[in-house]
C-alpha cells in the first residue's frame, strides 16, 4: 500500500508536464495531422478522409525540389555555423581568462536581446545597394556602382542563417570543451601526437554529444524557416516554410498541414539518426 | 521573533496565493463594471492604414471608445479569423467582393449607413455599390480604394512598360518587386492572359495563367510580405519595377529614393476597394456606428490621404485637401475619380482558392 502510494507520488510530479505536453503538443499535433487527411471547400476544412494532400506534394515537382533546396541550405547553413563557431568556442576555453569568458558569452547572446526581425531586417542594411558592403567597395573604388550580388539570392540566406544560429553554436560547444579534461589532450600529445591527429582522436569523440546538440539547435530549425528567407532570399532564396506559409494565408490548411507533417517526420528521422551520436560508450573506438 | 525572521513555509504560501486568486475573482465583475463605465473597447481586424494612432487615442478621449487594432495581411487571413474566432472581433476591414462573402456566410452584419451622419461626406458612388447592397442596407462602411499598377524606374527601365506582358523582358531578369498575395497575383496573371473573370478561373485559364507566372519568375526580385518593402527596393534601386497600389511614387520620393513613374497595364488591372464591416457575433454592436461615425470624419481620412497616399471615398475630405494646397497630389492619385475604381477587377475570393495557391506555388516554387 505504502509503495503504492510512493509510486502515485512520483507520478504526480510528472503530471505538469504531462498536462503542458499533451495539451499544447499532442492535442495540436494530433488536429494537424487530422487536417492533412482532411479537404477544402469553399474556405472550409471538410471532415473527408483522403490522402490527396500527401500525393499532390509529391506529385509536383517544385514542391519536391524546394525541399531538396530547403535541406541543401540547412546543411550548409549548419555546416558553416559550427566551422565558424568552433574555433571561436576552442579560443574561449583554451586563450581567454576565465572572467573575461563570461563577459564574452554575454556578448554572444546579447543580439537575442533584439527582435529576430530586427536582426534580419539588418542584414538588409548591410548587404542592399545602399548598403554598408556596397558603400566600402565603392569608398575602397573596388566598384563603381552598387552590386547586386549580395542581396535577394541564396548566399545571402546562408549567411543570415549563420550569423542566426551562431550564438545556440557557440554556446553549446563551449560548453562541451569547457568540461573536456584538457590533460588528456596534453598527455597525447606528449605521447607523440600531432596536434591535429589529438584533435581527431582525442577531443572530438568526448565532445561529440556538443557537436551533436549544435546540430540539432543549428539544423532543426533552419529547416523550418521562411522569415529570413522571405525578407533577404528573395524568389531565388525561397525554401518550403514559405510555400507552406503560402498554403497558410490562402486558408489551404489541409494541404499546408501536410507539408508541414512532411517536414515533421523528416525531422524525426534526423533525431533518431542524432540520438546514436549522443550516446558515447567508447570513445576510443578501441573494441573493448 | 520579527517578522522578517519567522519564514513563509510553503503552506502559507499557498493560503496567501488561494486567497489572492478568490479575492482577485470576487472583485472582477466590478472592475469590469467600472472599467465598463469609462470605455467601450472595439477589437479591430484591419491593415495598418485604416487608422493612425493618434486618430484612435482622440477617438477614445472624445467618445469612450477604444478601438484596438489586429493586423492582418490578406483577405483570407482575416475571414478565416472572423470564422473562427467569433465575437472576439467587433469590426473587420475587407476587400470589395469578400464583403458580401463574409455577410452571405454569416459573419458580418449590414447596417443604415444614411443613418451614419458622415456617410453624408461621402462620394455618392460609394453610398451605392451594387455588390455591398443588402436591401434598403448596407454590407460595409466604405473607406478607400486603389488600382494594382505598375511603378518603374525610368532611369532603368526606358520604356514604359504598359503591359503586363512587357514585364517578362529578359532585361528586367530580378528587377521587379511585388506582394506575396497568391489570389491577387494569378489575379494579375490572369489579365495578363486574357481570362474573363480572373478570381474565378476555369482549369484552362488557371494553366495559361500558370505558365504566364513561371516566364515571370526569373524578373521577380522579391515577393514582399509587407508593400513596404516594395517601396524600399525601389528606393534603394534593386528593384527597378514595383507593381502596387496608387501613391508609390510618393512614398518612394518619401523614402529617398529616385524618381518613379506609372504605367498602366493595357490588358487592365485589378484592384481594391476596403470597407469595414461590423462583424455579427460582437457584443458592442451598438457602438459600432457611433464609432465609425467618429473615426471617419473628413479631418482623420486627409490626414489618412498624406500618410498613406491612396484615394478614399470621403469626398469632404478631398475638398480639405485642395484647400490645404494639396489637390494636384489628390488628383495625381485619382482621389476625386472615385468611379474608376468600378473600371478595374476588384478583389474578391477565388472561385478555387487551392487550384490559386497551388498553380503560385508550383510556378514560383524552387
Amino acid at each position: 500500500m505504502g509503495a503504492r502510494r510512493f509510486a502515485v507520488g512520483e507520478y504526480l510530479g510528472f503530471a505538469p508536464a504531462l498536462i503542458l505536453y499533451g495539451a499544447f503538443f499532442a492535442v495540436p499535433l494530433s488536429i494537424v495531422v487530422a487536417y492533412s487527411f482532411w479537404k477544402v471547400r469553399d474556405y472550409n476544412v471538410v471532415h473527408e478522409w483522403t490522402i490527396d494532400n500527401y500525393r499532390y506534394f509529391f506529385s509536383v515537382p517544385t514542391y519536391v525540389r524546394t525541399m531538396w533546396a530547403t535541406v541543401w541550405v540547412a546543411v550548409l547553413s549548419t555546416a558553416l555555423t559550427i566551422a565558424v563557431a568552433f574555433p571561436f568556442a576552442y579560443w574561449l576555453v583554451r586563450h581567454v581568462p576565465r572572467r573575461l569568458q563570461r563577459t564574452l558569452l554575454v556578448l554572444v547572446i546579447l543580439p537575442f536581446w533584439t527582435s529576430y526581425l530586427l536582426r534580419v531586417y539588418s542584414w538588409l542594411n548591410i548587404l542592399g545597394p545602399s548598403g554598408a558592403i556596397n558603400r566600402f567597395l565603392q569608398w575602397t573604388h573596388v566598384t563603381s556602382s552598387p552590386v547586386s550580388f549580395f542581396l535577394y539570392d541564396r548566399p545571402a540566406v546562408v549567411l543570415v542563417l549563420v550569423y542566426l544560429y551562431f550564438p545556440f553554436a557557440a554556446l553549446t560547444l563551449y560548453a562541451s570543451l569547457e568540461r573536456f579534461d584538457w590533460d588528456q589532450f596534453k598527455a597525447a600529445m606528449d605521447l607523440g601526437a600531432r596536434p591535429a591527429t589529438a584533435m581527431r582522436k582525442i577531443l572530438l569523440p568526448q565532445i561529440r554529444p556538443g557537436i551533436t546538440t549544435a546540430v540539432i539547435f543549428v539544423f532543426i530549425p533552419i529547416l523550418g524557416e521562411y522569415l529570413a528567407p522571405q525578407l533577404v532570399g528573395g524568389t531565388r532564396g525561397i525554401m518550403i516554410g514559405n510555400l507552406i506559409v503560402n498554403f497558410f494565408s490562402g486558408a489551404e490548411y489541409t494541404r499546408g498541414a501536410a507539408a508541414s507533417l512532411l517536414i515533421a517526420a523528416l525531422i524525426v528521422v534526423l533525431l533518431v539518426v542524432f540520438r546514436r551520436s549522443l550516446e558515447i560508450k567508447d570513445p576510443y573506438a578501441s573494441g573493448r | 521573533m520579527s517578522v522578517y525572521e519567522r519564514g513563509i513555509t510553503r503552506g502559507d504560501l499557498l493560503k496567501a496565493g488561494g486567497a489572492g486568486a478568490l479575492g482577485l475573482v470576487a472583485a472582477r465583475p466590478a472592475f469590469a463594471g467600472l472599467a465598463r463605465a469609462e470605455s467601450t473597447t472595439l477589437n479591430w481586424l484591419t491593415w495598418s492604414d485604416h487608422y493612425a494612432n493618434d486618430q484612435l487615442k482622440a477617438v477614445a478621449k472624445s467618445i469612450g471608445i477604444q478601438g484596438r487594432p489586429t493586423l492582418f495581411s490578406d483577405n483570407a487571413d482575416a475571414y478565416l479569423k472572423i470564422k473562427r474566432t467569433g465575437s472576439q472581433f467587433d469590426i473587420v476591414s475587407g476587400d470589395a467582393l469578400w464583403v458580401p462573402k463574409y455577410h452571405k456566410d454569416g459573419l458580418t452584419e449590414s447596417f443604415d449607413l444614411s443613418a451614419l451622419p458622415v456617410s453624408k461626406q461621402l462620394f455618392s458612388i460609394a453610398r451605392s455599390f451594387p455588390f455591398w447592397q443588402d436591401g434598403s442596407h448596407y454590407m460595409g462602411y466604405p473607406f478607400s480604394w486603389s488600382t494594382v499598377q505598375i511603378y518603374y524606374n525610368p532611369k532603368y527601365v526606358t520604356t514604359k512598360p504598359d503591359s503586363w506582358h512587357a514585364l517578362l523582358d529578359k532585361k528586367y531578369q530580378g528587377k521587379i518587386s511585388l506582394e506575396n498575395i497568391p489570389t491577387d497575383v494569378m489575379a494579375i496573371a490572369a489579365r495578363a492572359t486574357g481570362a474573363k473573370k480572373p478570381y474565378s478561373m476555369t482549369t484552362a485559364e488557371i494553366s495559361k495563367a500558370k505558365d504566364f507566372l513561371k516566364a515571370f519568375k526569373p524578373n521577380v526580385l522579391k515577393l514582399a510580405s509587407q508593400n513596404n518593402e516594395v517601396v524600399r527596393a525601389l528606393a534603394d534601386g534593386s528593384a527597378w519595377i514595383g507593381i502596387t497600389n496608387l501613391g508609390t511614387d510618393d512614398r518612394v520620393k518619401d523614402a529617398g529614393g529616385p524618381v518613379i513613374k506609372t504605367a498602366y497595364p493595357k490588358e487592365g488591372t485589378i484592384g481594391f476597394i476596403d470597407s469595414e464591416q461590423m462583424v455579427k457575433a460582437s457584443k458592442n454592436k451598438a457602438v459600432f456606428e457611433k464609432f465609425i461615425n467618429t473615426t471617419e470624419q473628413a479631418p482623420w481620412i486627409a490626414q489618412n490621404f498624406l500618410t498613406n497616399g491612396r484615394p478614399l471615398f470621403n469626398e469632404k475630405a478631398w475638398k480639405m485637401l485642395v484647400n490645404q494646397g494639396h489637390g494636384d497630389r489628390a488628383k495625381r492619385l485619382l482621389y476625386n475619380q472615385p468611379q474608376k475604381a468600378l473600371k478595374m477587377t476588384i478583389k474578391g475570393p477565388a472561385g478555387n482558392e487551392q487550384a490559386y495557391v497551388d498553380a503560385f506555388n508550383e510556378a514560383l516554387g524552387a
